[in-house]
């Protein structure tokens, strides 16, 4: 299956979720078929499981996901443990498994050799609702069980390599975050960006 | 492992600021430190394998309203460089590094990684105290939570013995 396919398969299932997606074609493709201010860009490789940690206990009441990719998973393997210590019930970390690094010009990756299953580890790590899934109708029914019951959860789609054609970003990082605060500001009803008030209007 | 008396001098300094979310790796320096927070109800507390992984976890908890601080000794300032560059100031998160200054003068211990700390953070462009002082704990942390907030950047309190 294809990435494109299952993101319009599970778009249809998402309400006011927020999206922590990493750096890569997932972000791109993800802004096109669901065009949100709940959805937060990642650059640093591997980063966005940690991220996504963050937010979720930071909004204990917020469904969280996490599109993460094979070679950033590699590089932040850590955070499975991190995630499975601290057993966020909101958090629902997608592996999207191409098995290489599709951004750098398609190398290898620990996943290439087909000997890694990450759904194993996320188990062993404390995980416990964590699969493996290698179909659409398989991808939407784990994403549905993980938006029906608590996790955290880890889902490893295998997924052919390859990007659809999609537009590119309509925000860089800075406008994306700006954006995405409001977002949360919104609809969690706190302020986030406090900005102090002048010093001229301290004055008695 | 730091003084009772120290860490609770620091606690306070971080709760009087507004920081209700660390994330930690540990040092032995900053035992008594850690031991409160394990033990502390108002900030959440964090504890992750990896320094680039805190500052993710800070990075998302700012994005959730927290005001989060990394809790580290200076080699994992070192490992959390990237994360600190391509996310923290890439995306100007405000968050306050605590960082444990061993190789600093008077200590004995990683030396090197006590030479780098300071070019490091001039390198990243973090403004940073080195605190020295007991009876200035709790001015630092102010001024490096309102920093922080106010340029939505990373600011860092290099933590030694003197006050720990």
């Amino acid at each position: 299956m294809k990435r494109f396919e299952c993101l319009q398969a599970i778009a249809p299932l998402i309400k006011d979720e927020l999206f922590v997606t990493t750096a890569g074609g997932a972000t791109n493709e993800w802004n096109a078929v669901r065009p949100s201010d709940g959805n937060i860009q990642v650059k640093t490789l591997g980063l966005c499981s940690s991220i996504g940690l963050g937010l979720a206990i930071g909004l204990p009441k917020r469904k969280v996901f996490v599109f993460d990719g094979d070679g950033a998973l590699w590089m932040n393997l850590g955070s499975l443990a991190t995630i499975g210590l601290h057993q966020p019930k909101n958090l629902i970390h997608i592996l999207w498994d191409n098995k290489q690094y599709e951004s750098s010009g398609g190398e290898p990756t620990v996943a290439t050799a087909g000997t890694i299953d990450f759904a194993g580890i996320a188990k062993s790590a404390g995980i416990k609702n964590s699969r493996a899934v290698g179909t659409v109708d398989e991808l939407k029914d784990a994403v549905s069980f993980a938006l029906n019951n608590d996790g955290p959860h880890f889902i490893a789609a295998n997924i052919e390599a390859g990007r659809a054609e999609v537009p590119p970003l309509k925000y860089d990082e800075l406008e994306n975050k700006y954006h995405f605060i409001r977002y949360v500001e919104d609809t969690e009803g706190k302020s986030i960006l406090r900005l102090p008030q002048s010093a001229s209007y301290l004055l008695k | 492992m730091g003084t009772i008396a120290g860490a609770q001098n620091i606690l306070a300094g971080l709760k009087n600021s507004g920081i209700d979310l660390i994330a930690s790796v540990p040092d032995i320096n900053m035992l008594q430190l850690l031991n409160l927070l394990y033990e502390d109800k108002d900030i959440a507390h964090v504890p992750v394998g990896r320094e680039e992984e805190g500052i993710g976890v800070c990075t998302g908890a700012h994005l959730a309203g927290k005001f989060p601080a990394m809790l580290m000794q200076n080699g994992g300032l070192l490992n959390s460089a990237n994360g600190l560059t391509t996310t923290a100031l890439q995306f100007g998160i405000p968050v306050v590094l605590m960082i444990y200054y061993a190789g600093d003068i008077g200590d004995n211990a990683f030396h090197m990684v006590g030479l780098v700390t300071e070019p490091v953070l001039q390198g990243l462009g973090i403004k940073y105290i080195v605190m020295r002082d007991p009876a200035k704990v709790q001015q630092d942390i102010a001024g490096a939570v309102t920093l922080a907030n106010s340029s939505k950047r990373p600011v860092a309190l290099l933590l030694t013995r003197a006050v720990l």
